[in-house]
């Protein structure tokens, strides 16, 4: 089981980030590389890449606030 | 033709331009007082074009925290109070001031996508410009033009969003006043971008052959959305494009209202005895993204810092000083161009949205 | 913690946009790889660069922005400035110079940044690249693809928001298409690409998966990672029914599956058909829907008089099918489009108005 996590030292800190979509639903299997969500960061636009391959579980819905290192989803 | 500062326009009385220095009232004409011992603006442009950057600057801080509000976590155009795209003038003041303390009600002002310092430099009705960017129903269009889209026909003062289209009817405005034999001038706002549009040199070509009392001024503050004037343009000075069209070309350096004021003081007295129209190119800069969102990965690292620091109006304020305005002066002009900005925007926020169905009306007159 | 509410019930009906008529390879025999229809175009185009060195990609802000909306992120990177040009502020010159291109044999790929600016260099599509083929005898031909952004919604008023899909339709040697999801966009721009004609290839701004403008999670979809074509000049069936044919075409497709969803509560049955292609128009996929339900309803958010619905509606009824009741089309009226947003979504197609005009065909009595 391989955790998902908010991608770190893209962006300050202080910056606020959400996941403005999902490109996968809850359950999808999902390849490693895949990009699987985009951040927005302010004005910016991040990729959330698998890390591995497996089925995807979403823990943070779109549109809600993350912070860098936060697990999000999991992929067993 | 270097920008030499015009003394004394002789421009005919007029009757509606306010020749105050309150913050509340239109500029000063082109009938402004004697020019100061230096042959530059005079005292009271000069307080004028201060209090009027202050207030242009206060209208886009209202603005960006309120275009902001709805658009969190995730930043989503339709959202908010102020949706769409906004497209703010910070750093570009001089540019605005500069020009409009030549400009009587009656002259036309065509402008672009990023109006508001020139709208307000004007003398558009400032509530119901701050209603209009709010959708409400009684901003200048009902709430139907927005941002891009602000016109008031008592100030003359018309801008939209299609890079160049302002040219044209800046040449038609003019060529109505000629043809009605007044002295009125028309001035066309354009971003240096917009010179290597087609509309940039057919109505640069028009207005000359034409010979018509129109003035074109590039804000030249280097992007177009991510990409340099250097990348994209075959000259290293647009206002050298103007030999080609038979007209004055001003070079403006440093982002200096006086100096604007001292070249457009120069092409607009042309424009008003009959001679025809010019070309005057600002260097000016961008304190902000292209729009609101615009995350600015194309500017080199440090660019934006180093352009803060030079902001032209800190710059101007500091300048006025030394020439001997009392700081008690310019903060009391300040306080009231804030004032004004505020009781706009609050009476805009509680300002009624219009009734859907206003939708269908104005299409055609 | 639960999934989110969005996701699950919109997959099934992504994949079915995504296969509908299409004959793409099953799903299962690898993990879906979903992409935005972004994603989607900056990939094919991206391929076809690969493949093909006489293709190059041009327009404002594609280079090192990668494209205003998202279509050529990652090109200039990998393709260099040659090939991936920003242009000037110059449409009707740079347009001009990909009609040139292409009759030199070159595959320019050109992005026009919104429709609403066509007004600035509407000769080089309509007289030049529209005309190259026919004027020449067949022996200069135009294969060039203008990309562009249609579509409003979101508060960019009169000069940002419009979608023109009639008046690009209209010109005669022009081809024409809309995705409504990542699959049919990757597979068309690659098809387009390839195609000898100049394809016009619209990309509704609602659907791009752009994060400031919004998104629809049904538009983004399974793609494969390898060449395939969506043909041109075919519809496809996004939905099956038999009591209501709904067509639409970009966003209003997504709008008539909306409808179709809440017409099951009704007991009725829609069928929804995505155009996909303004130009040419699949007439026939269309009438052989209508044959089947007897009702036909357009959703077209372009404006309402000479548009997309009256061509399709035209193309019904001079086929004399039986009707069960009076075609009908939603429109964006006949007016600029407004900034506020009280006017602008009072007068855009939705899925509450595909739903009522859906049941008055049908002759029912309203719900709620």
């Amino acid at each position: 089981m391989t955790e998902v996590t908010v991608p770190t030292g893209l962006w300050d800190t202080g910056d606020e980030a959400a996941i403005s979509a999902w490109l996968y639903a809850d359950g999808d299997a999902v390849a490693a590389g895949a990009v699987i969500a985009e951040i927005m960061v302010e004005k910016s636009s991040f990729e959330l890449v698998a890390p591995a391959s497996g089925t995807l579980a979403i823990l943070v819905a779109a549109e809600i606030p993350v912070v860098q290192g936060q697990t999000v989803a999991r992929i067993a | 033709m270097s920008g030499a500062p015009n003394i004394g326009s002789g421009a005919s009385a007029d009757t509606d331009a306010a020749r105050g220095v309150s913050a509340g009232m239109a500029s000063p004409g082109a009938a402004s007082g004697a020019a100061d011992s230096r042959g530059g603006a005079n005292r009271s442009d000069r307080l004028w074009m201060y209090a009027t950057m202050v207030k242009s600057r206060h209208f886009e801080a209202l603005i960006k925290p309120a275009y902001f509000e709805g658009k969190s976590p995730v930043f989503n155009m339709a959202k908010g109070p102020i949706p769409g795209e906004m497209h703010l003038s910070d750093g570009q003041e001089p540019c605005a001031v500069g020009v409009c303390a030549h400009l009587r009600a009656r002259d036309t002002v065509t402008a672009t996508h990023r109006p508001h310092h020139v709208a307000i430099a004007k003398g558009v009705d400032l509530n119901a410009m701050a209603a209009e960017i709010f959708g409400k129903a009684s901003g200048l269009s009902g709430g139907r033009g927005g941002h891009m889209h602000l016109f008031d026909a008592r100030v003359n003062f018309a801008c939209s969003g299609i890079i160049a289209q302002g040219l044209g009817p800046a040449v038609g405005a003019a060529l109505a006043a000629k043809l009605r034999g007044e002295d009125h001038v028309a001035v066309a706002f354009l971003g240096e971008g917009a010179a290597n549009q087609g509309a940039f040199h057919e109505a640069l070509n028009l207005a000359s052959v034409w010979k018509v009392p129109a003035v074109f001024v590039i804000e030249d503050n280097s992007y177009g959305i991510s990409v340099a004037k250097r990348d994209c343009t075959a000259v290293e000075r647009n206002s050298d494009r103007a030999a080609a069209y038979a007209m004055p070309g001003h070079f403006v350096p440093g982002n200096d209202a006086d100096a604007v004021h001292a070249a457009a003081g120069a092409a607009i007295a042309r424009a008003r005895r009959g001679e025809g129209p010019s070309l005057i190119e600002i260097e000016t800069c961008r304190l902000e993204g292209h729009f609101m969102g615009d995350a600015e990965g194309y500017r080199p690292e440090g660019e934006v810092e180093r352009l803060k620091a030079a902001d032209p109006i800190p710059a101007y304020r500091a300048r006025l000083l030394d020439a001997g305005f009392e700081a008690a002066e310019l903060d009391k002009a300040e306080a009231e161009a804030r004032a004004a900005v505020d009781a706009a925007f609050a009476a805009a926020r509680a300002a009624a949205y219009p009734d859907p169905e206003e939708a269908f009306a104005h299409v055609f007159a | 913690m639960s999934s989110p509410e969005n996701i699950p019930s919109e997959t099934s009906a992504a994949e079915s946009i995504a296969s509908a008529g299409a004959g793409t390879p099953a799903a299962t025999a690898r993990p879906a790889r979903r992409l935005t229809i972004a994603r989607a175009i900056a990939e094919a185009i991206g391929q076809e660069m690969g493949r093909d060195s006489d293709v190059l990609v041009m327009g404002e802000d594609i280079a090192k922005l990668g494209g205003v909306f998202g279509t050529t992120t990652g090109l200039l990177d990998r393709f260099g400035a040659e090939r991936v040009r920003d242009t000037p502020i110059s449409e009707t010159a740079f347009i001009g110079a990909a009609v040139g291109l292409a009759a030199s044999g070159m595959k320019p790929v050109v992005e026009l940044m919104f429709v609403d600016f066509f007004g600035v260099c509407m000769d080089a599509i309509y007289n030049l690249a529209a005309k190259q083929s026919y004027f020449s005898g067949g022996n200069v031909t135009c294969p060039m693809v203008l990309m562009t952004s249609v579509g409003g919604g979101y508060g960019d008023a009169g000069q940002h928001s419009q979608t023109l899909y009639a008046t690009f339709g209209h010109l005669p040697g022009l081809k024409v298409v809309i995705p409504s999801n990542a699959y049919d966009a990757k597979g068309l721009m690659l098809a387009a690409i390839r195609d000898p004609n100049p394809v016009i290839f619209m990309y509704h701004k609602a659907l791009q998966g752009m994060g400031w403008l919004g998104t629809v999670q049904r538009s983004i979809t399974d793609a494969p990672e390898g060449d395939y074509v969506v043909p041109l000049g075919k519809a496809k069936v996004a939905r099956e029914g038999g009591d209501v044919t709904l067509v639409g075409l970009g966003l209003s497709v997504h709008q008539a599956l909306d409808a179709a969803e809440r017409l099951v509560g009704d007991g009725a049955s829609a069928e929804v058909i995505d155009l996909v292609s303004i130009a040419p128009l699949d007439r026939e996929a269309v009438r052989a829907s209508v044959r089947k339900t007897g009702r036909l309803l357009v959703v077209d958010d372009d404006y309402l008089s000479y548009g997309v619905g009256a061509e399709v509606i035209a193309s019904v009824c001079e086929a004399g099918i039986a009707l069960r009741a009076a075609p009908q089309r939603i429109a964006f009226p006949d007016i600029p489009v407004p900034f506020t947003p009280v006017m602008e979504h009072f007068v855009l197609p939705n899925a509450d108005k595909i739903v009522a005009a859906a049941r008055a065909m049908m002759e029912m009595t309203s719900h709620d």
